[in-house]
């Protein structure tokens, strides 16, 4: 009698095989751990890799209940009924899990999974790219599960829906899709998991690669997706419609669609008062417009039409640039250049020297570069405007395309004086009202959507 | 969308001063131009409302679409091939006379090919985007320029240098007979209707009775501006020295404290982007329709050959034209204009009753 009972708990053929064939693809690694636990009425058998499994989440809810329950009955109950415990379905859904931190658990004549993965970077980050004076001060963490917890606490809707995929041929990262189903366009959203399941890559690492791959399909010099590391944004952003993408192992969001409107806004707007907000947004689109078109207009005014301005100011824009020896756009492009190279440098030196490095190109190179006769008083005081100015723009991803469009306009002016930069401006706003992200147009006057007609 | 139709015809009363309007006028002030522009007044209006009725039956498509399924191929050809050489011209003259003004006033030394070339690759993004954009493209480029106007106008009507006098006395030429040259060039300022041709795919609901009141005032207003104030600034007689009356008179502005003194400067800045505007308004309307009248699908080796031939018409133009020349065709081009409309007004709102009765 006793024989039979002990045939029915050994494992049949099926599961020795799969547990062989686990063991044969996993074991030769160093960290992979092979576990196996007896009693006098049962014994069970772990399979997992501690590096990335929590082994105390494992001794707390798989060895200690082991030794405390005594009958094999009641254990099979237990583990079938544990929140952490799911069923096995197949072998290689089994082996990907295993890869990302579960353990696998034979016991009897079944095989469970149990979620052992350990939660590292769960910790709530500082913002440090868009910061506010005001409001919440604490960006999303590096792991998914507190992300989706934090969007969860300041989205209490029923109608938030999570959606996940993964993207990556090695790296198989984690996407969660975040919409509400209420409001989401849904002519959006498919085109967005169109396009998430078009994305072709060996190692996606976080959302701001999105950016980079969709540009390759269509060459936008814009960014058409936000990215922000702000869980109050992503809320109000999913309150206005739109689907947010989490990425494992980042601590940014990428919001879609988005347009010019989402990248002039500072979460900031909704913290100040009604006119201060105003005043604040008309101060980004001027001197997004100045940080555009100033170094084009400079060399249209002193190069063309020197008769544009009352003569006055003709004159001591003339004066200061009498002691320099080449044309106006050969020094915009010198000092551009040098500015490019500033705030390229401040941002990859150690925070430490950073300061030294402004201090040093921005106050003592530009006064010398006067002095030597280099450049002119003016068009440092235009350099330094465009440089501070292009920094109102509250989006990173964004302010680094109008980086580059003043350039063209730039290019512009030097062939065709004041032609240039009007033409040059509009150009640049019709190709923004031709770009469109996920179907929304990027640039509109009113863009609120329209009723639905 | 309601505020689109009024956009169309805004945009044509504002680029009338390129497009030799003020100049024609004034040629006529003693010979009937002042009758001539009352009497376009309600036909400007009559067709803008006939026509964009007709339309309105077929909301949210365009002429193609709607002639698509007609029986008579060729009518529907030789129909849209007309308005579309209509179109393209004017498109054309804007652009050529907008080229001189630029050649004169802001860059003298630069090859007026070379002034072109911009010109055309800045039209040619506008006209090949969805309709739709460009009626985005449109709304921004006139809330943009908009505050200027107001502005300059302004100015103008608050100068101490406009002689009410001078107005006065073209006023009492009232009662002359009425130019055709004259009244057709100010029918032109309500010909924005027209574009409904191909804009009327971004209309979609009826158009309310308020626009055509709009269109109205705006339309004595801007025909007042356009004729009367130049008279105001260099007198009755001396208004006809000009070529370009209207860009003198700006120049004939000055703001005191501005780092900007002379108002040609600004002006000329605002009807860049206006006279861009409309060139690719106007442009894209004759690509549309080109691309309606050829029924089969759409290539891109075709659309190049379009903007092609669109380029060496602009070209053969700067090469060809000189001023003068180019006013003298534009006064009867002016009259060919207002005689297409009407038949085309007519015949559309005729095939309309006859099509939904």
């Amino acid at each position: 009698m006793k024989e039979i009972v002990r045939s029915m708990e050994m494992p049949s053929n099926k599961v020795l095989s799969i547990k062989e064939d686990l063991k044969e693809k996993i074991m030769q690694s160093e960290d992979a751990v092979f576990k196996e636990l007896h009693t006098k009425e049962k014994y069970i058998e772990a399979l997992y890799i501690k590096t990335i499994s929590d082994e105390t989440v494992i001794q707390d809810y798989v060895v200690k209940p082991f030794f405390e329950i005594t009958t094999a009955e009641r254990f099979l109950d237990y583990l079938q009924s544990h929140p952490k415990v799911k069923p096995f379905e197949n072998e290689e859904q089994t082996l990907e899990e295993l890869i990302r931190g579960v353990a696998i658990l034979f016991y009897q004549d079944f095989i469970f999974i149990f979620d052992s993965k350990v939660d590292r970077n769960n910790s709530v980050l500082d913002t440090t790219v868009e910061t506010t004076i005001q409001g919440p001060q604490s960006g999303l963490s590096e792991s998914l599960p507190t992300n989706l917890g934090l969007i969860r606490h300041r989205y209490p809707e029923t109608t938030l829906k999570v959606e996940s995929t993964t993207i990556g041929a090695i790296s198989k990262t984690k996407v969660m899709i975040l919409h509400d189903e209420k409001l989401v366009d849904q002519d959006v959203l498919r085109r967005v998991k169109e396009f998430l399941a078009s994305v072709d890559i060996q190692m996606f690492q976080t959302g701001e690669q999105l950016l980079d791959l969709i540009k390759k399909s269509n060459r936008a010099l814009f960014p058409v997706m936000l990215v922000t590391e702000r869980p109050d944004r992503v809320a109000v952003n999913l309150a206005a419609g739109k689907v947010v993408l989490l990425v494992s192992g980042s601590s940014f969001a990428v919001v879609l669609p988005t347009v010019m409107k989402d990248f002039m806004a500072s979460m900031e707007d909704i913290y100040q008062t009604y006119w201060v907000s105003i005043f604040l947004q008309v101060l980004r689109y001027v001197g997004f417009v100045t940080s555009l078109i100033l170094p084009g207009l400079y060399v249209a005014v002193t190069s063309y039409n020197p008769e544009l301005f009352r003569f006055q100011l003709a004159l001591s824009i003339a004066g200061s640039r009498t002691a320099v020896p080449y044309p106006s756009f050969v020094e915009v492009v010198i000092m551009l250049f040098m500015m490019e190279l500033l705030t390229e440098a401040s941002i990859r030196l150690p925070k430490a020297i950073g300061p030294t490095a402004t201090t040093v190109g921005g106050l003592i190179l530009g006064q010398a570069a006067t002095e030597a006769g280099l450049v002119s008083n003016i068009m440092i005081i235009i350099v330094s405007a465009v440089a501070i100015s292009n920094f109102v723009v509250p989006i990173n991803a964004f302010s680094f395309s109008v980086r580059i469009v003043k350039y063209i306009i730039l290019a512009l002016a030097t062939c065709f004086g004041l032609v240039g930069v009007v033409l040059g401006f509009f150009m640049f706003l019709a190709y923004m009202v031709k770009l469109d992200s996920f179907g929304q147009p990027f640039l509109t006057l009113v863009q609120t959507k329209s009723s639905k007609e | 969308m309601n505020r689109y139709f009024l956009y169309l015809v805004i945009l044509n009363m504002l680029i009338n001063v390129i497009i030799f309007i003020p100049k024609i006028l004034i040629e006529y002030r003693y010979k009937g131009a002042v009758m001539g522009v009352l009497i376009a007044i309600p036909i400007g209006i009559g067709m803008n409302y006939l026509y964009s009725h007709a339309l309105n039956k077929f909301p949210g498509q365009g002429l193609p679409e709607i002639l698509a399924h007609s029986k008579y191929r060729w009518l529907v050809n030789l129909h849209l091939g007309s308005i579309q050489i209509m179109w393209f011209s004017a498109g054309l003259i804007t652009l050529l006379g907008f080229t001189d003004i630029l050649s004169r006033f802001v860059n003298p030394e630069m090859p007026k090919l070379f002034l072109i070339t911009i010109y055309l690759a800045a039209i040619f993004l506008i006209i090949q985007l969805p309709t739709k954009r460009v009626m985005y493209f449109l709304e921004i480029v006139l809330y943009l320029n908009t505050p200027l106007i107001g502005f300059i106008i302004y100015k103008t009507l608050t100068s101490e240098f406009l002689s009410w006098d001078s107005i006065l006395e073209v006023g009492t030429h009232l009662f002359e007979k009425p130019s055709l040259k004259a009244m057709a060039a100010a029918t032109y300022s309500f010909s924005g209707f027209t574009n409904l041709i191909i804009f009327n795919r971004v209309i979609k609901e009826r158009l309310k009775i308020w626009n055509f009141i709009i269109i109205l005032f705006l339309g004595i207003f801007n025909l007042f501006t356009t004729f009367f104030i130049p008279i105001g600034f260099h007198g009755s007689d001396g208004a006809q020295e000009y070529l370009y009356p209207w860009i003198s008179t700006s120049d004939s502005l000055r703001l005191v404290y501005s780092p900007i003194e002379r108002v040609l400067y600004i002006f000329l800045m605002f009807y860049m982007s206006i006279s861009l505007m409309s060139i690719s308004i106007h442009w894209h309307v004759a690509l549309e329709l080109l691309k309606g009248t050829f029924k089969e699908k759409e290539n891109k080796k075709k659309n190049w050959m379009i903007l092609a031939a669109f380029t060496c018409c602009a070209f053969a133009g700067v090469l060809f034209l000189n001023t003068v020349l180019l006013n003298k065709i534009t006064a009867y081009w002016m009259i060919l204009l207002l005689g297409v409309e009407v038949i085309t007004v007519t015949i559309f709102f005729l095939w309309a009753r006859r099509r939904t009765a």
